[in-house]
């Protein structure tokens, strides 16, 4: 089963940031609607299971 | 073509009104507003034209898309779960701290100062801990949170820990329904869960949350020495238990703070690194990033940091730890130490004036876009709109100097500039102010904005110095404090500043219906026309009332039931918000609750009571008019005025037409104003005094409209005035009744200068003429109608200057006319947005033309 470890959105939050956690990550996606663009970011774990914003990384 | 003003003798001259700007010869009336939005760069222009407005008309959302979200309610439900056993202010503290650390954050495209309080943009956040009704509220409707299920779960959950379950088993049952009818009383704040906070936004850019949290542990480490002292004294040394814990609580909060504005600071680096491809943009996401490195941990430093960490802190406090209204600050001062820095001395974040402008209308745009959870009720009561935003300029400094400076001036250029409805500004007036900024106060309000509103400034740093007195732990306003006020929503001044801000509508707010208690009164207390029940005590039919004073007692009586409830109802809400529904960051950032180890719903230190009456006039031309025919003159009895007011006047024209041309307010008539006078400061405001709030000090009245004019007119039957059932009650405060003020501006300043006593705040709308405001004669002609109003010592006024060509331009086409603003009370909205049952109340309201024995009155000059 996939994790959020193999995604291209997944983006590792750095040792020595105030929220670091062994495996933490901020997952961060790029959305467009009418209005324009915009990017979101979520905490997950490289073990979370993915979701539909999966996108493999390259 | 533009219609000019016509000319006028004045001085033995015949005076012409040439346009001030000629180049608007060839624009029609109808498309006036149409030409006048300019944003000052590319970038605004972009975020203007791509804005998320969150406007609702007629309770509805304008914009499609627009709900509400679920992630705050869910991660706050999954905190309050996991720490049950803990003291309730730090869980409240650990629930801000979820929705910082697990929520969503979001940066969008072209703009520069970042931050939103719920999961996406197009979204807003729901409170379930304040008001279960409300959230089910939305739980019906298109703007549901998704999951459904699970919201109403939620919902469920939160039910028995709700404001509104702690406090509703402390009135009586009949009370609640009469409050809920919403005709007499607003709903009590537990139920709806609005509210308004003032936040010291000076603590968190002077200091930096990093030396609040030092601060706090400072004073642990004292607290628990202190406890560890012997001989052990239980009577006092107890009292650090829950000093401890609020400073805890604060530390929470703070270190949340912080680590959610670096993962907004980590959000703009990884976009520019992974996302964007314009190299500019790239390098401003990163100095962006840098921005929100530093801000609010540290101190700002410069402009930029100031803007950024001023917004932060307002999405904390009026959108994530609890939901506020509002956006009461001194903005013009709070930023006045940055724009030296970065736009005089360079020394930080070097920009230009034009710079500062630009970032005026960048947070301008950011208001906009920002989404309230209100409740249908409230969202219909603020059409046009999507929440109350207002912030205030001007006046003086604590030295009493004119504290206007290049700041202000930048503000009011940007607000002119981009043309939003929100935020709405306060203009503090003064005679010391100088005339370039008074010049720019001007032109926004010469271009329709509706604001700024005008307060007088001396007025409001008086009342500041008066509540002092009752301050409990007699640390009220020094005379150098009570300079630094802004309006706490539309109306009503209090303290701002590092401590003694007012944290909670519960304090000062919610709203009071004296039109309908009018309309009860001579009904023995029973509300025959909207909600078929007894709405008051029973104090005697008119038809029995021999004298006018019996009618004026009875009235007093019906009054004062309603006062003194609504205020309990506050005190309840604040007993339980100090124990429940703790504000630890706002706590954290207020000098005052930060010293004394204080929860900020808890603390007071300056008190600032009052409530909102609003169509107080209906009830005041209505007293009028029974005196004069019915007492006086005789003409009619009660009884056939009660006959004529159940058929809604039907078969009683003639009388109808004689009570609406009984004389009324606004027009200088000594009869009408005696009685009016009488009725704001023995009722109105002497009745209201008489009750003391949770703080020790009086309640007073702050007379004003929001869109309630509207809502409670649509649900008071026909009144003596000569007011048919149903319509809209009068618009504001001590604004004469729409169309009933025929002597003139200055009659209108007159009458409402007669009224001193007993009184808070009033609004006062007045529309003024297009074409003479436009013309080369216009800022002479209204600064000297502001020099006279602030000389007869009136607390407010604010402007329409928007024909009524264009108006009903917009009415039939209202796509063309999307930049058209109009003030509705005290916030301004998009024409096209308010229902057309209140667009005809704007519409009806008198146009002002100053006539010669105006201009001779005021004494204007128009010699240039």
């Amino acid at each position: 089963m996939a994790t959020c470890a193999e995604c291209a959105f997944f983006f590792r939050v750095p040792e020595g940031e105030d929220d670091f956690e062994p495996g933490k990550a901020d997952c961060v996606t790029e959305h467009k609607d009418q209005k324009g663009k915009y990017w979101l970011s979520k905490p997950v774990f490289e073990k979370t299971e993915t979701c539909g914003n999966f996108r493999k990384r390259s | 073509m533009t219609t000019l003003a016509q000319p006028i003798q004045y001085k033995g001259k015949v005076i012409d009104f040439p346009l001030a700007n000629p180049k608007e010869a060839d624009i029609p009336d109808e498309e006036l507003h149409e030409h006048l939005s300019a944003p000052s760069t590319d970038r605004t222009r972009r975020l203007k034209g791509r804005c998320r407005w969150k406007h609702a008309s007629a309770g509805e959302f304008v914009e499609k898309g627009v709900r509400a979200g679920i992630e705050r309610m869910r991660l706050i439900t999954e905190s309050h779960k996991e720490s049950r056993g803990k003291p309730e202010v730090i869980r409240r503290a650990l629930q801000l701290a979820a929705v910082l650390t697990k929520g969503t954050v979001v940066v969008q495209q072209d703009e520069f100062i970042i931050g939103y309080h719920a999961e996406d943009p197009n979204m807003f956040p729901l409170y379930p801990e304040l008001s279960y009704m409300n959230v089910k509220d939305y739980l019906q409707s298109d703007y549901s949170p998704q999951p459904a299920a699970e919201a109403e779960e939620i919902n469920n959950y939160w039910k028995p820990y709700s404001l509104q379950s702690k406090c509703e088993k402390y009135f009586d049952p009949v009370d609640l329904q009469r409050m809920y009818q919403v005709s007499s009383m607003e709903a009590p704040s537990f139920a709806h869960g609005y509210n308004s906070v003032v936040p010291p936004y000076e603590t968190v850019l002077e200091d930096g949350l990093l030396k609040r949290i030092e601060l706090a542990e400072g004073h642990i480490r004292d607290a628990k020495a202190e406890m560890a002292k012997q001989p052990w004294d239980g009577t006092k040394g107890l009292d650090w238990i829950g000093k401890i814990d609020n400073w805890e609580a604060m530390i929470i909060a703070d270190k949340a703070v912080i680590s959610w504005a670096k993962r907004h600071a980590r959000l703009c680096e990884i976009v520019a690194e992974n996302f964007e491809t314009d190299p500019a943009r790239k390098e401003e996401l990163l100095e962006m990033g840098e921005i929100s490195r530093r801000v609010p941990a540290e101190p700002c430093k410069g402009l930029k940091d100031a803007f950024q960490a001023k917004w932060y802190t307002y999405l904390l406090c009026h959108g994530i730890e609890r939901y506020a209204s509002g956006y009461a600050h001194k903005e013009d001062k709070v930023l006045w130490p940055y724009y030296q820095t970065s736009i005089i001395n360079k020394s930080f974040q070097p920009m230009t004036h034009a710079d500062a402008v630009e970032m005026v209308e960048m947070e301008r745009l950011k208001i906009s876009e920002h989404g309230a959870g209100k409740s249908r009720g409230y969202r219909e009561i603020f059409p046009g709109s999507n929440d109350l935003f207002i912030f205030t300029i001007g006046g003086t400094n604590g030295d009493g100097s004119d504290g206007c400076n290049d700041m202000t001036d930048a503000i009011l250029e940007g607000a002119r500039n981009i043309r939003t409805t929100e935020p709405s500004m306060v203009f503090r007036y003064s005679k010391k102010n100088r005339v370039k900024t008074l010049y720019h106060v001007f032109e926004c309000i010469r271009d329709g904005l509706g604001y700024p509103s005008i307060k007088h400034d001396e007025i409001g740093t008086e009342q500041m110095k008066y509540y002092s007195q009752f301050s409990l732990n007699k640390n009220g306003a020094t005379d150098e404090e009570a300079h630094d006020w802004a309006n706490v929503l539309c109306m009503s001044p209090g303290l701002v500043g590092r401590r003694k801000t007012q944290k909670t509508r519960s304090e000062g707010g919610g709203s009071i219906f004296p039109g309908k208690i009018f309309e009860i009164t001579l009904t023995n207390g029973y509300d025959w026309s909207y909600s078929d029940m007894q709405l008051g005590p029973e104090t005697g039919y008119a038809e029995n009332f021999e004298t006018f004073e019996q009618l004026w007692d009875a009235y007093k009586k019906q009054y004062a039931y309603c006062v003194n409830l609504v205020i309990r109802a506050k005190d309840v809400s604040r007993y339980m918000e100090g124990r429940f529904l703790q504000l630890p960051f706002v706590s954290s950032i207020d000098d005052g609750c930060m010293e004394l180890g204080a929860e900020a719903c808890s603390l007071s230190e300056q008190p600032n009571g009052w409530h909102n009456p609003i169509t107080t006039v209906v009830g005041g031309n209505s007293l009028v008019a029974i005196k004069k025919l019915i007492y006086d003159d005789k003409k009619y009895t009660m009884k056939q005025l009660m006959e004529a007011l159940k058929t809604n006047w039907e078969g009683f024209e003639q009388m109808q037409k004689d009570f609406k041309n009984a004389p009324k307010w606004g027009n200088d008539d000594d009869y009408a104003d005696g009685i009016i006078k009488r009725y704001y400061e023995e009722i109105i405001g002497g009745e209201m005094r008489k009750v003391t709030n949770y703080s020790g000090g009086p309640i007073m009245p702050v007379g004003q409209g929001v869109g309630l004019y509207m809502e409670v007119g649509s649900r008071t039957g026909p009144t003596p005035d000569g007011r048919y059932g149903g319509e809209a009650a009068d618009d504001g405060g001590i604004s004469p009744y729409f169309g009933t003020d025929k002597k003139g501006p200055t009659a209108v300043l007159k009458s409402v200068s007669k009224v001193q006593e007993n009184q808070k705040a009033n609004l006062l709308n007045q529309r003024l003429s297009v074409p003479m405001m436009r013309s080369k004669h216009g800022f002479d002609i209204w600064h000297a109608y502001m020099n006279t109003w602030h000389d007869l010592n009136i607390d407010h006024v604010q402007f329409n200057v928007v024909s009524t060509a264009e108006m009903k331009a917009a009415q039939k086409e209202p796509e063309k006319h999307q930049d058209l603003i109009v003030r509705v009370a005290g916030f301004s909205a998009r024409f096209v947005d308010i229902p057309t049952y209140g667009q005809n109340t704007i519409i009806a309201r008198t146009e002002q033309q100053f006539g010669a024995e105006d201009l001779e009155y005021l004494n204007v000059d128009l010699s240039n």
